[in-house]
């Protein structure tokens, strides 16, 4: 658990994060999210104390992160950033060996971690192991990123617009790996976006920024039906809140029993691509198989219409 | 086939200089009809007084030695200056490697000899003055020019300043750094040629006793010998440079495209 108290930097009479307090939950995915120059960067580079705050104080499990070493607090946390900021001269797996380096483990256990990272981010260590970063594409290399990040099973996990400068294809992809990989190992996870679509997607809890100050911090479907302030508001966009709304859910909580005719809708797809399948195929309802085909139900379109409004 | 030819056309042409400087400071009479037009009768070709190798390997010792030395101290002063302890030093260092950029090394020699007398240590000093700038900026560049993503990545990583210098920014600014070697060497060689008049043993010496006696061959061979130096060091640094810049990552791409 991550406990930000009353955390103030000022630089001169610039105010650039603005008395923040906010609890991190353990396990949790959280984004913190706001134009440039909201002060999200600033709020979470004084977590791993890559800037030094004014006031306040930030508590990482109960310990205050002003009283340790500095070093190590940041060999303790995952650091992703936009552009991944990977080493030019160094191999992949240099790389993603940095921090364990630097912890002093053993080559063996290094080189095990770094194949086992390779693994788990689908990057075959024959082939790309011995690469340098120029070899890679960029979704490969912002892959090596978060792997690098992980090297030395950090509880907790900073990511600054990790995604930012990836194609639109790659970077759905990135965030579906970083949500599954979040699920696997349960890494508390601080990720700074200014794209309110990417945090609805990813955040379990979504904290909205503004001119330094926090406006509104709590899970996505509370921010999307009830916005604290209108900046909040014009931030979701107020026209597209249903079918955000609905990407929230996956079609398996809505699944009644019943048949339908056409094509199958995958259980574990978010009901604002089966709105959109239903109304392009002009159905009123379609089935709904699970991966291994089997149909478990179906889902109707008066039930997404029903979901998609707000709450009475 | 032609594009072939002319990609290895410049490697042929180094290797043939390089033939030709040794050929001729191994075995310098094999040259002497080519030289021989250029001077009157009965005056010698081929500079005897002492062995165009000797003087050779005197003139790249002095070279060696003196941008050795500023290489070592250009670069620690970058890396001082460029530490957040030491930024308030950078307009200070640069105006005293200015000095000694500023200073012609002939003055250097001049102002020298009365404190440390005739050889190679006046020569020694002014090429060392006079390489610190090249260096020095260089450095200063290669340390302060590196992409912020990676230098924030280090420091987010846990790094200390002394492991980012070390296992970062030294490998990354290298090939920058090297290329101020490469050019504070290129011109030593050539300035070195004025220590002669200093009696610093050196391929100066030639030259100078072809203008005394007014013999053209002793010239050309002695300015002959130090241009082909010049080029084939500079080639050799450059290849250097190459290596250690794919090795950072630098120019890789560039490559490729």
């Amino acid at each position: 658990m991550i406990a930000i108290e009353e955390l103030t930097k000022a630089y001169g009479s610039d105010v650039a994060v603005d008395d923040v307090s906010m609890v991190v939950e353990a396990g949790a995915l959280t984004v913190i999210v706001g134009a440039s120059g909201a002060g999200k960067s600033t709020l979470m580079r004084m977590v791993n104390r890559l800037v030094e705050p004014t006031s306040g104080r930030v508590l990482i499990e109960g310990e205050d992160a002003a009283l340790l070493p500095v070093h190590e607090l940041r060999r303790r946390i995952g650091y992703v950033i936009q552009n991944h900021g990977l080493f030019p001269h160094r191999t992949v797996a240099q790389n993603i060996a940095t921090v364990p380096t630097l912890l002093g483990w053993d080559r063996q256990r290094i080189a095990a971690r770094v194949e086992e990272l390779l693994h788990l981010f689908q990057l075959d260590p024959a082939t790309f192991a011995r690469r340098h970063p120029y070899e890679l594409s960029g979704g490969q290399q912002q892959r090596v990123g978060v792997a690098r990040a992980l090297a030395a099973e950090p509880r907790l996990l900073l990511m600054d617009e990790p995604f930012g400068a990836l194609d639109p294809l790659v970077r759905g992809k990135a965030q579906e790996d970083l949500k599954a990989i979040q699920r696997q190992l349960g890494t508390t996870i601080i990720f700074v976006t200014h794209d309110m679509e990417e945090a609805i997607r990813l955040g379990d809890r979504i904290a909205v920024m503004d001119g330094g100050r926090l406006l509104q911090y709590a899970p996505p479907a509370e921010i999307l039906v009830h916005p604290a302030t209108p900046f909040v508001g014009a931030l979701i966009g107020v026209g597209d809140r249903p079918f955000r709304l609905l990407s929230l859910e996956t079609v398996a909580e809505e699944v009644e029993p019943g048949e339908a005719e056409g094509a199958a809708v995958a259980a574990d797809a978010d009901l604002r691509n089966v709105l959109a399948e239903l109304l392009w195929s002009r159905r009123d309802a379609a089935p709904v198989a699970e991966h291994d085909g089997r149909v478990i139900g179906r889902v109707t379109l008066a039930r997404l219409i029903e979901r998609a409004g707000a709450p009475t | 086939m032609r594009r072939r030819f002319a990609q290895s056309a410049p490697t042929v042409l180094r290797a043939l200089v390089v033939v030709a400087l040794v050929a001729f400071l191994i075995r310098p009479e094999l040259f002497r009809p080519l030289l021989a037009p250029l001077c009157d009768a009965g005056q010698p070709v081929i500079y005897d007084r002492a062995s165009l190798l000797s003087l050779t390997l005197s003139h790249l010792a002095t070279v060696a030695i003196s941008i050795g030395g500023a290489t070592v101290v250009s670069v620690g002063l970058a890396i001082l200056v460029t530490r957040p302890i030491g930024a308030e030093f950078l307009p200070l260092s640069r105006s005293i490697v200015n000095i000694g950029q500023t200073f012609p090394p002939v003055a250097v020699l001049a102002l020298a000899v009365p404190v440390v007398g005739f050889g190679e240590k006046p020569t020694l000093i002014a090429l060392f003055l006079y390489g610190l700038l090249p260096i020095f900026e260089n450095a200063v560049t290669g340390l302060t020019s590196l992409p912020p993503e990676v230098v924030d990545a280090a420091n987010g990583m846990g790094m200390t300043e002394t492991q980012r210098l070390w296992t970062v920014e030294a490998p990354l600014a290298l090939p920058v750094v090297l290329e101020g070697v490469r050019l504070s060497a290129v011109i030593a060689l050539a300035t070195a040629a004025i220590g002669s008049t200093v009696a610093a043993k050196g391929l100066g010496e030639v030259i100078i006793a072809g203008l005394l006696s007014n013999n053209l061959a002793f010239v050309v061979q002695g300015g002959v010998v130090v241009a082909m130096l010049a080029v084939t060091v500079y080639e050799a640094l450059s290849a250097v440079e190459r290596i250690f810049a794919r090795r950072a990552g630098r120019i890789a791409k560039l490559e490729e495209a």
